[in-house]
């Protein structure tokens, strides 16, 4: 298994359940390498100290922080721990809440909790079965990259899942670009049509339907590329038609309404056979998980 | 007015709204610049051409993809941005979900949308239309030759977007080998930890939560200035618990005996200078293990 981005306890009234840290996501993107571009060689990325114009090994980076006299405070790791050594290598769970009730908006990265060795296993079979059960969130702190990090843990497929959240000062206020909204506000009519329209698109989130399309059409483009063929210029941007008066919104959703209830018929549409208008219900209708008849398929695992 | 990062148009069925991006968050984070540590030099990130041994200028640079070990496909920027496809400036909503069906994984960055050029009315129309349905709209958005899958949602008065993950980039739960206990925790354990949790139920307030961390680092910081000496924190140990419900119960007294909520205590953790309040309350936990 890979190395942990982190090793400590969580720390859970006074029970201790040690645990290590790995990163839930993988990049996937594709990566160029910079490249010379006469002779095509590779270009490294170095490391030189402005004062003796020398390469400067790894391990002889520290972290400097400027101070307002424009000189130098440098740092090492050790340094960082010991602004706040318990946080360092405890995460203290502060409190339990409902997932639903953090907006998303401060979610920052998210990570797996996990046991480092079976010493430690029955601690935290203990507290993940105790969370499932509860279906809440622990909410804690503690210090990782010297910075503190609010942290939201809760199970997932069996396993503790961190996610690292932003404080509230972190959070810009939408003020500045709500005020700049001008224009009417929408009519009912107007409003009831746009929520049938969101109706009818409904769905049970499932992340499966979506598959980065993006990234399989660069692979394609370096494969044509390698085989020589020319990559035609990039297609330019589908510009709308210049409007200059208001768009009509009404014909717009009536539209829209049509097309979507016509692509349901011919089964081409969401397998939902909801016909109902459902126009200014505000009852959610129930979520169905089926698609078969969509276009998108679900992506196959790579491995 | 910060700039907008990005100009576009939602496809809402028919409905086209102009909306320009706006970062929603700001790091507060403690910034660091990378010095040399035996004489606290500058440190200068140059790009060399590894075969001739010189440093190269932006302009003489060209991006390759590795199609084998040290043989390259080169692609200019007009090829890559070839990618994006025509929809590069559109999000088309495709479907609508319910919020609390997102799990909180699939979160990456969050913006914040304004109107466009002629978009304030359908802006406020798909605004009030998600407000009212409560739910999240989800497309795909290509930004800086990347594809995102996105949500769109109500937030107070504006349409914030929050870039997401696509399935495949979350590492499967099963690649990570979690060992089992010997021994499954007793019901009794299970029922002092539920009881414990229940304790500590509270509801997210994000004011409570202040960064103690950043206060210390500068403080941390300026001692360091002044030449003081930083001694090193103790080595952590981390020893597993072999009394679980003793600590437990423990916990449960404690916590029973000291009264105040959690949300309480962190209420007054915040008004008062912070680290002091929560070192006090660490001070009754027996340091390292519980044993």
């Amino acid at each position: 298994m890979a190395r942990p981005l982190w090793a400590g306890s969580l720390s859970f009234g006074l029970v201790n359940v040690p645990v290590a840290l790995f990163s839930a996501t993988r990049d996937r993107d594709v990566h160029f390498q910079l490249l010379h571009s006469p002779d095509c060689s590779p270009i490294e990325t170095r490391r030189v100290c402005a004062a003796e114009e020398q390469p400067v090994p790894w391990p002889e980076i520290a972290r400097g922080y400027e101070l307002e006299n424009g000189e130098w405070v440098l740092l090492s790791d050790e340094d960082l721990q010991a602004a706040a050594p318990r946080q360092s290598r405890t995460i203290d769970i502060e409190c339990f809440v409902e997932v639903g009730e953090i907006d998303p908006v401060y979610f920052d990265r998210s990570y797996l909790l996990v046991p480092p060795d079976e010493g430690a296993a029955r601690a935290y079979a203990l507290l993940s079965e105790t969370m499932a059960d509860s279906g809440r969130a622990a909410l804690g702190r503690f210090v990782l990259r010297a910075k503190e990090r609010l942290v939201c843990i809760r199970v997932r497929d069996g396993a503790l899942t961190l996610t690292t959240m932003l404080f509230a000062d972190e959070v810009r206020c939408t003020e500045e670009i709500a005020a700049q909204i001008e224009g009417a506000e929408p009519t009912r009519e107007q409003v009831d049509s746009a929520v049938a329209v969101i109706e009818e698109l409904g769905v049970e989130f499932d992340p499966t339907l979506y598959r980065d399309e993006h990234r399989a059409h660069l692979k394609r483009i370096i494969k044509r590329k390698q085989q020589g063929k020319k990559i035609a210029a990039p297609a330019t941007p589908e510009k709308e038609p210049v409007t200059t008066t208001a768009p009509d919104l009404m014909g717009a959703l009536e539209e829209s309404l049509a097309r979507i209830r016509a692509q349901g018929k011919t089964g081409r549409g969401k397998a939902r056979a909801k016909t109902d208008s459902g126009a200014g219900a505000k009852a959610k209708k129930p979520h169905t998980g089926s698609h078969s008849g969509t276009k998108k398929k679900a992506p196959t695992r790579q491995t | 007015m910060p700039r907008s990062l990005w100009n576009g148009t939602i496809a809402f069925g028919m409905v086209r709204v102009p909306v320009k991006l706006y970062s929603a968050t700001e790091s507060k984070a403690v910034r660091f610049r990378e010095r040399h540590a035996t004489d606290g030099a500058a440190i200068e990130h140059r790009r060399m051409c590894v075969q001739e041994g010189r440093e190269v200028p932006y302009g003489e640079t060209v991006k390759g993809f590795e199609v084998s070990s040290g043989s390259y496909v080169t692609l200019s920027k007009e090829e890559i941005a070839s990618a994006d496809g025509p929809g590069a400036h559109m999000i088309e909503i495709e479907h609508f979900a319910g919020r609390e069906e997102i799990d909180p994984v699939y979160y990456d960055r969050a913006y914040n949308l304004g109107p466009g050029k002629l978009g304030d009315e359908s802006y406020l129309l798909l605004h009030a239309a998600l407000k009212r349905s409560d739910r999240v709209g989800i497309g795909r958005f290509v930004f800086h030759n990347k594809a995102h899958l996105v949500a769109l949602r109500a937030l107070e008065d504006v349409i914030a977007l929050h870039t997401m993950r696509f399935a495949d980039e979350l590492v499967p739960v099963g690649d990570l080998e979690i060992p089992a206990p010997q021994r499954k925790p007793s019901k009794l354990e299970v029922a002092a930890a539920g009881a414990l949790v229940e304790q500590l139920n509270a509801s997210f307030q994000p004011d409570d939560y202040k960064d103690t961390y950043r206060a210390a680092l500068l403080e941390l910081i300026e001692r360091k200035a002044r030449g003081e000496t930083i001694d090193a924190p103790e080595p952590a140990e981390i020893a597993p618990e072999d009394d679980l419900l003793g600590a437990l119960q423990a916990s449960l007294e404690r916590q029973g005996a000291g009264k105040g909520s959690p949300a309480r205590s962190k209420a007054k953790a915040k008004t008062k200078k912070g680290g002091a309040n929560r070192s006090r309350s660490h001070a009754s936990k027996p340091a390292g293990s519980a044993r």
